[in-house]
């Protein structure tokens, strides 16, 4: 299995917590960028003998791309014949970036699945987030894309924001899920160095909040139907994500775009990261200094943030860091799965570092 | 010829200007050509020249006129007091340097009372009297009141600019005695060093008090009973000069075949083994290290390399001492004896810059005196090792006698910083009326903590410290373990005065609380005495650690981090379940105020 990630590095605005490449103001270089993108795909296809499974388009805000854009990205694979038939097409969507009009043009060209930004339904927390919309926003995003006919609708949250109280949340989260997405993912809000929010003071909710805040998150969730399938991703039978699936298991992908990354065959590299440079030279990659022994690592510490975990016998040259972790709660085994317990994944990263 | 030798060293306290006037005098007597010229030139070790200060003993000959002068560079600590005195035994004469902005500190005092008592003919040069600061008729009223010298004896030199420096070499041609001695008499040399050389073995620094020294004679050592066969004598330039011999009244060197300096003790005096002189010099004394720490490998695995890297040190180091020890937190380690704390400092700090190991230092402890209730005494020189307090009849802990010269405005913090310290006041005099020296007995343990740097903070850096050793004396001390996770760990124990246990206990469970990261559980950290609990704190359990988002494939970024993560914890050392980094091994030195 291969996937595709697209990444698409342009914002109205960049929000405070962000730091994934993305740069605002570039919206004139769109056109060309598009090119560019075309340009490394079919460079790819000519060294590399692959099928594609998924293809996700990342950011940035690839909402703000037209469909002309996208009829131009879409049509390369499958002119290649290098399209399975059943394809999972991923698109991030912000609020406020695409209309119903916009979002039946994409479900025409064969997206099939919407990954929504909304992060928060409080109109004063989006705002300290940076957001460029508000709650309303995202209700009218939503309902245009079931209208649409987008039936596979993810809806992207964030918890441990500045400011905000464990019932702050819990009004987040039980908004999310009258929605009645297919997918749901809650992402502890981290605070990353070069970010708005990395310069400012802030009132962030305590360890022991944040604690209850993902605690209740997984009851809810699971008690409301969903799947808690890796730490931070719930999904209804049959709408995991698929692309993000491949990740987890070190499968192959391939990344185009400024700072995207790909991973085949052990092998790993990324694109320049800012978009003058991915332009002027798209060619140039940067290899990880990945090898055989760093290939099973990753195979494990991403391995274990799905909560089915890994079978045993991966685990080879381990036994001891193993071990260990089963005798102190954060591992256990099941059906000869090495998988987290409830306390390893609050502690996953204690887990993970034995591994690397 | 023994009426043209004239030897000497040069006193002075830190920072006045020893090694320079040294550097002037050898320029000037054209021993050193300008080609080869570079400051501080008898300080060989880089060490001593980032400090500042003299480590190791040196000699230079220097020819003026028609006599042979030669300088005896003493070691400037008072670590380092025993050698400084044994230097000082082969000289007739010492140049007593004090800065003329600053006055006489502790160490010109200490000094000045060494030379006295070897006899020594004193030259009071005040120095740096170039600077705008300088008052030196301020500092001859203090040279009179302190030693009774004359106007008239002190010369006023700057040796950064060259000032007086003629003056200076008349004064030790005229005033100094020629040597005292007989050629035609059994042999006796007194060793002032020795250091090793890894071709030569080791090469004695020996001042020939009686007789002659010829390579090729059978020696004995008259202290540490050792015999040899000399291979070499002769005089000290900038390098070593061969000589067919060394007579009465000479300084110079010899190599005879020995391969590690502890057997070639400073103090100790060689003779001729077929005619051996008929009593040892005066004044030796076998070293007997004063402070004591547990030096422990960070990684488990370094525990040779750090042995064989002591040893190494040892070569050339003959008051350094060290044993194997365990540790039940620690693992392998070694107990390392020292002259001071300056001298641990320097091996500590050899260790990681020359031998590249990371080490963790365990508080450094004095030896203490145990007497037991079967009426038997121990010297315990680890506080694991202290008996059960109730085979203890009472514990003793050397005593120093501390002097302190200091600004009159400051008498008030030192007499609060010293006596909170446990120190007696003895007395107090004033130099002048600026400048005032108080007299302390204080317990060594007090002072190997950070009591110098606190002394030169309540004071503005004007304090300077001298002390001597006075004996063992009774004090009411119980051994303070800290428990972490209730487990003991046995580093951390430490001896202290029963009335200072509780606020000390308190102070490190506290100091620990902030050194040691939190863990997946809670940790209690805990001070006792014997199984009573004095004082408490947990390090609370880290709830939380996950990474939540996976930025497009980027694995590596992710796999980064988590090595970060996990290096930082390879910085430590496992203590049963906890994690425990070197600060908080630290923490123990740190409970002052």
């Amino acid at each position: 299995m291969t996937s595709l990630y697209i990444h698409i590095p342009f914002c109205k605005k960049k929000c405070n917590y962000c730091d994934f490449v993305s740069y605002s103001g570039k919206e004139h270089l769109m056109d060309e960028y598009v090119n560019a993108l075309m340009h490394e795909f079919e460079s790819l296809l000519s060294t590399f003998d692959f099928q594609l499974s998924t293809i996700y388009f990342g950011g940035g805000t690839p909402t703000l791309l037209s469909p002309k854009h996208f009829e131009k990205i879409l049509n390369l694979p499958s002119a290649f014949h290098s399209l399975l038939s059943t394809l999972e097409i991923s698109i991030e969507a912000n609020p406020g970036t695409a209309d119903k009009a916009k979002l039946k043009e994409l479900k025409k060209l064969g997206i099939n699945r919407i990954s929504i930004g909304a992060q928060s339904f409080n109109d004063k927390h989006l705002k300290t987030l940076g957001r460029i919309h508000n709650s309303k926003d995202i209700f009218r995003i939503y309902d245009d894309a079931r209208s649409v006919g987008l039936k596979n609708i993810n809806l992207d949250l964030i918890f441990a924001l500045p400011d905000q109280t464990l019932n702050q949340w819990k009004r987040d989260l039980h908004t999310a899920i009258s929605l009645e997405p297919k997918h749901l993912s809650a992402y502890n809000l981290q605070i990353e160095k070069g970010t708005v929010f990395h310069s400012q003071k802030l009132n962030l909710p305590s360890e022991e909040t944040e604690l209850k805040m993902y605690e209740y998150t997984i009851e809810t969730l699971t008690q409301a139907g969903f799947k808690h399938y890796e730490i931070s991703n719930f999904a209804r039978p049959g709408f995991k994500c698929q692309h993000n699936i491949n990740y987890w298991k070190n499968g192959n992908y391939i990344g185009i775009g400024a700072g995207a990354h790909s991973h085949v065959n052990g092998k790993r590299w990324s694109n320049p990261s800012t978009i003058e440079e991915y332009l002027n030279d798209a060619g140039r990659k940067t290899h990880d200094d990945s090898h055989d022994a760093t290939d099973q690592r990753e195979t494990l510490f991403m391995g274990l943030r799905l909560l089915e975990g890994l079978p045993h016998d991966n685990f080879q040259g381990f036994e001891k860091d193993l071990a260990e972790l089963i005798e102190s709660g954060l591992l256990t085994k099941e059906n000869s799965h090495i998988k987290l317990t409830r306390r390893g994944l609050y502690l996953a990263n204690q887990v993970f570092e034995k591994f690397v | 010829m023994i009426s043209r030798i004239r030897n000497f060293s040069i006193i002075a306290h830190i920072d006045h200007g020893k090694s320079t006037l040294a550097d002037r005098l050898l320029e000037f007597t054209h021993t050193v050509d300008k080609r080869e010229m570079r400051e501080q030139i008898l300080d060989t070790m880089e060490l001593e020249r980032e400090r500042g200060i003299t480590i190791k003993a040196q000699a230079i000959r220097m020819s003026y006129k028609d006599y042979i002068l030669n300088l005896i560079d003493t070691p400037g600590h008072v670590d380092f007091s025993y050698e400084v005195s044994r230097s000082l035994a082969a000289c007739e004469g010492a140049l007593l340097l004090v800065d003329a902005t600053q006055g006489i500190e502790a160490q010109t005092l200490a000094n000045a009372h060494l030379a006295k008592q070897n006899n020594l003919v004193i030259i009071p040069v005040i120095n740096k009297i170039d600077l705008p600061a300088a008052e030196p008729e301020r500092i001859a009223e203090e040279l009179k009141n302190a030693f009774g010298i004359k106007e008239e004896e002190i010369i006023l030199a700057s040796a950064k600019e060259g000032i007086g420096v003629p003056e200076i070499l008349e004064a030790i041609i005229n005033r100094i005695p020629l040597p005292q001695g007989k050629a035609d008499v059994p042999l006796q040399a007194l060793i002032f060093d020795s250091h090793y050389d890894p071709f030569r073995g080791v090469i004695a620094y020996i001042r020939i008090m009686n007789g002659e020294i010829t390579p090729g004679i059978k020696i004995h050592l008259m202290g540490t009973k050792g015999s040899f066969e000399v291979q070499e004598v002769g005089t000290l330039r900038l390098g070593l000069r061969p000589k067919e011999r060394l007579s009465v009244g000479e300084v110079g060197y010899m190599i005879a075949g020995i391969k590690e300096v502890k057997e070639c003790r400073v103090g100790d005096t060689v003779t001729d083994a077929k005619h051996p002189a008929k009593k040892a010099l005066p004044g030796y004394k076998p070293i007997k290290p004063m402070v004591f720490c547990g030096f422990y490998p960070l990684a488990g695995e370094d525990y040779e390399n750090l042995k064989d890297a002591i040893a190494k040190l040892q070569l050339n180091d003959a008051a350094l001492f060290f044993e194997p020890e365990s540790s039940a937190a620690l693992g392998y380690g070694l107990r390392c004896g020292f002259l001071g704390l300056l001298h641990l400092e320097i091996v500590q700090e050899r260790l990681e810059r020359e031998f590249n190991l990371k080490i963790i230092a365990t508080a450094p402890n004095v030896v203490y005196k145990v007497n037991l209730k079967k009426e038997e005494s121990i010297f315990i020189d680890n506080p694991t090792r202290m008996p059960k307090l109730t085979e203890i009849e009472s514990i003793e802990e050397p005593y120093l006698r501390l002097t302190i010269f200091t600004p009159a405005e400051h008498v008030g913090a030192v007499m609060d910083l010293t006596t909170e310290k446990r120190g007696n006041f003895i007395n107090m005099e004033y130099l002048d009326p600026k400048r005032v020296m108080m007299t302390f007995e204080i317990p060594l343990s007090e002072i190997i903590s950070e009591y110098h740097d606190q002394l030169k903070s309540v004071t503005r850096g004007y304090a300077s410290m001298d002390y001597e050793v006075m004996g063992y004396r009774k004090s009411d001390l119980v051994k303070m373990d800290i428990l972490l996770n209730q487990e003991p760990v046995d580093a951390l124990s430490t001896i202290v005065h029963r009335d200072y246990a509780h606020p000390r206990g308190k102070r490190l469970v506290e100091k620990l609380k902030e050194a040691i990261p939190r863990h997946q559980f809670v940790i209690p950290v805990q001070a006792s005495i014997g199984s009573k609990v004095i004082a408490r704190e947990n390090i609370s359990a880290i709830k939380k650690n996950v990474l939540q988002k996976c930025y497009g494939g980027d694995v590596t970024r992710k796999r980064k981090l988590l090595e970060k993560q996990k290096a930082g914890k390879k910085r430590m050392k496992r203590v049963g379940k906890v994690d425990v980094p070197q600060e908080a091994f630290l923490a123990v030195l740190r409970l002052g105020k």
